[in-house]
């Protein structure tokens, strides 16, 4: 066995955690080798942040055991990880914007003090070592405030903070997301040097074709089961796509009924469609149809929803509806035109959840509610008992506060406040996500309904099997670009590959 | 077991709402037992709180709106002195009560209209703005006036903005009757009173849901700037003369009023008739301590405590 000269900086076997009874990782055997690139990869909700977190001592396993460098650990809290010599860096930002970078870093611990003070100089120094052997030494220093940095250098000052502590592993968590190519090959280069020095890297992606750039081996997890575990050099991007996807035959396809729009007309035209994250977006959707756009978090899909919406200003090209040129200036214009948006994160963005359910519904027709001057009542219950009847939304009554209803509902009751506009087009940006399973399909009954009545929607979402089972039309989205237009007769594996 | 934790919530928010009306009977009570002796339910005593609380009444009303969309006005009561100097000279020269209020009602709005461009479009936090714009109406009203008391003789004006009686009825008690009941539709009937308070309990909400939530800053601070204005007039009205100290000493007070009344100071929430309630219990706590005979430095020290103590009733119960 040549492995047998590695030794194991983390060896995790037979992990099994659930919550509320229901299994989230089921004998799960994790190893991470010194000194390697070790990639993590799965669909949303496949266990990977759930390994992660047991890794780092936020939950605890309900079974198993994990040995870090052969000796065996119980990881009770995050500091019981730190000490061992374990580091997370978060997707989430946690730099503070306006201190420095040394600040930064040495956040946690002040360990450069004269006396009762901090000992700036020192810490400067220190940071600047820390840079050093990163390699951005000479593009980043120790006094840069942090808010004036890139976000690729922002990325690299969160493995520096995680290096200040000395450890031996790093878990990256989605490192490349919201960076540009340039910025990407710059992080790559961190991890290279990370490597040289001998410490072990877990890399978490979506991005499959970084694997090969970076990663020595790869785990694919698949609904809490290890589905693949091998060195990159003996697999391929199909076969990862494939171990992620698992039986492709389970996503039922619905046979799309006749077209019943056979003289369909053009609901929407987006010609060269350019913002400040969006370049040259071209495309069409027509009654009937739901368009699907399939794209990696930071494709610009949102960005593209918030331009059609009037959100963004729009650098060039021309938005049609109907034929007719749009011009947004406000989100109440698109409203105007027969456009709304279910927007991403419905908690911050969809909804107002002290409001409630009548509230929050006909947030966008209050103008169309009101009669002399005042909203009128009977029309409102009118139609918000007609919305929640429609949608089937499981409240007490209109009265009810939002934030005590499921996610679900809480979706329902977003869709229902679009559908009060009497919009023609619907603009959906991940409806599903945190959306149990019955009510995911609801919610696209629901928008299916819509659609068949003449209308058109655009669908974004993260699972790329609901994208292949509700839209007539793909279009595959990558760094703020529109490269590829399908039909919906492709496979998820097809789809994942396609937009990598 | 989540279902007995909602209730608790429930239970927290029914008593905030409902704590302003505990606290009025409390103290009512207490003063007619305690001040008994003094008058205090003498029907002069209670219309004299009624005319004390008018103007208190009026700027609450319009902070309500303010705080509602989650902005707050840091700068009225110098309006409150500005607008009632202005509305006093314009009645000087031209002995016409209509033109001198509109005067001192345009001051008001178009302050107001400035601080919410700075906020609404400019996207500067409106404490800022409006605090560096009362310093800045202050000192215009000190410098119009010369430090000046301006006398007010003409008899329409103080009859209609503070001084007159309709029956026993004093008129600044049919003024907040007024503005108290075009304020609570405004705020919770219409359309424009809901897009309020979705600007104040989620602004970015509001954006993805069509409402225009910059217009909505603008307009609340202007409502505002128009009431300060109109609470400067009935100062003026209701002592016969106007000066650069009116409403110096309110802003406390108003807006411990429409905190006490159950608006939130984080937006969202917002009743005026709260408010109303709130402003007369300051109103009733001044005229019961002046009853017991408390000197002014014990008035200002009893008045502290007891606004501090019903704030922590309304906004406390953090865990």
């Amino acid at each position: 066995m040549s492995e047998g000269a590695w030794e194991n900086a983390i060896s995790a076997q037979k992990i099994n955690i659930g919550f509320n009874g229901v299994p989230i990782l089921k004998n799960v055997d994790f190893s991470l080798r010194r000194g390697e690139v070790h990639a993590v990869v799965g669909s949303n909700g496949a266990g990977k942040s759930t390994l992660m977190k047991i890794l780092c001592g936020v939950y605890h396993p309900q079974g198993g055991a994990i040995r870090f460098f052969n000796n065996p650990i119980d990881l009770t809290s995050p500091g019981v990880a730190s000490k061992a010599g374990l580091e997370m860096v978060f997707q989430e930002l946690s730099l503070i914007p306006t201190l420095t970078v040394a600040q930064n870093v040495f956040l946690k611990h002040h360990p450069y003090r004269r006396g009762p003070f901090i000992d700036d100089r020192r810490a400067n120094n220190e940071a600047a070592k820390l840079l050093e052997i990163v390699g951005v030494g000479t593009s980043t220093a120790p006094t840069d405030i942090v808010e004036e940095l890139s976000s690729g250098q922002r990325q690299v000052v969160e493995i520096v903070k995680a290096l200040a502590s000395n450890p031996k592993i790093i878990i990256l968590d989605e490192p490349t997301a919201s960076l540009s190519v340039a910025e990407i090959e710059g992080v790559f280069k961190v991890i290279r040097n990370l490597k040289e020095r001998d410490i072990s890297v877990i890399y978490i992606t979506h991005y499959l074709q970084d694997l090969f750039k970076i990663c020595d081996r790869v785990t694919v997890l698949r609904d809490g089961e290890v589905a693949m575990n091998c060195p990159i050099g003996e697999t391929s991007l199909a076969k990862i796509v494939t171990a992620m996807v698992g039986d492709t035959r389970k996503v039922k396809k619905q046979k799309k009924e006749a077209q019943a729009f056979a003289s369909a007309k053009t609901l929407l035209e987006v010609n060269n469609l350019s913002t400040k994250k969006v370049k040259n977006i071209s495309f069409k959707v027509q009654q009937g149809e739901i368009v699907g756009i399939a794209g990696l978090l930071g494709s610009g899909r949102s960005e593209l929803f918030d331009a059609l919406y009037g959100i963004d200003h729009l650098h060039g090209g021309e938005i049609l509806v109907n034929g007719k040129q749009l011009q947004l200036h406000n989100s109440s214009a698109a409203i105007d035109a027969g456009v709304a948006l279910v927007p991403e994160n419905r908690r911050t963005r969809g909804l107002i959840v002290d409001f409630s359910v009548t509230e929050n519904i006909i947030l966008s027709i209050l103008d169309r509610l009101t009669k002399r001057f005042l909203l009128n009542k009977a029309a409102m219950s009118e139609h918000v008992g007609g919305m929640i009847k429609n949608l089937d939304i499981k409240t007490q009554g209109g009265n009810q506060k939002v934030r005590f209803l499921s996610g679900g509902n809480q979706q329902k009751i977003v869709v229902a406040k679009c559908l009060s506009t009497k919009s023609r087009l619907l603009l959906l940006d991940d409806p599903t996500f945190g959306v149990d399973i019955h009510a995911k399909g609801e919610i696209m009954a629901i928008i299916k309904e819509f659609v068949s009545r003449g209308n058109g929607a655009i669908f974004v979402s993260s699972e790329f099997n609901e994208i292949i089972e509700f839209c007539d039309t793909i279009y595959i989205m990558k760094q703020g670009k529109i490269s590829t237009r399908l039909d919906n007769s492709i496979t998820e594996d097809q789809l994942l590959y396609q937009v990598q | 077991m989540a279902n007995s934790r909602i209730r608790r919530l429930v239970f927290i928010e029914r008593w905030r709402e409902y704590v302003i009306y505990y606290t009025f009977f409390g103290i009512f009570l207490f003063f007619s037992i305690f001040l008994f002796n003094k008058g205090f339910l003498s029907v002069g005593n209670i219309l004299n709180i009624a005319r004390q609380t008018a103007m208190i009444s009026i700027m609450a009303i319009g902070m309500t709106f303010v705080l509602s969309a989650e902005e707050i006005d840091l700068s009225f009561g110098s309006v409150v002195a500005l607008s009632a100097i202005i509305a006093a000279l314009v009645l000087r020269w031209t002995d016409s009560t209509i033109l001198s209020f509109l005067a001192g009602i345009s001051c008001g709005i178009f302050i107001g209209f400035l601080n919410g461009i700075f906020v609404a479009k400019i996207g500067i936090p409106s404490f800022l703005i409006t605090l560096g714009m009362s310093g800045i109406v202050t000192g215009v009203a000190r410098w119009i006036s010369r430090l000046q008391s301006i006398a007010v003789n003409n008899n329409t004006f103080t009859f209609l903005f503070g001084s007159g009686d309709v029956g026993i009825i004093p008129i600044l008690f049919l003024w907040t009757l007024l503005i108290g009941c075009v304020g609570h539709f405004l705020l919770k009937k219409t359309a424009f009173g809901r897009k309020v308070l979705a600007t104040g309990g989620n602004r970015e909400a509001a954006l993805y849901s069509g409402i225009n939530v910059s217009n909505i800053k603008l307009s609340v601070l202007m409502i505002n700037g128009a009431l300060a204005s109109l609470a400067g007039i009935l100062y003026t009205g209701r002592l016969h003369g106007a000066r650069y100290t009116l409403g110096e000493n309110d802003l406390l007070i108003v807006i411990a009023s429409v905190i006490i009344g159950g608006t939130s100071l984080f937006g969202g929430k917002g009743t005026v008739v709260g408010s109303i309630v709130g402003a007369i219990i300051m109103g009733m706590l001044n005229n019961g301590l002046i009853l017991f005979g408390f000197t002014v430095d014990w008035q200002l020290i009893s008045r502290g405590i007891i606004i501090i103590i019903a704030v922590t009733l309304t906004l406390g119960n953090k865990k």
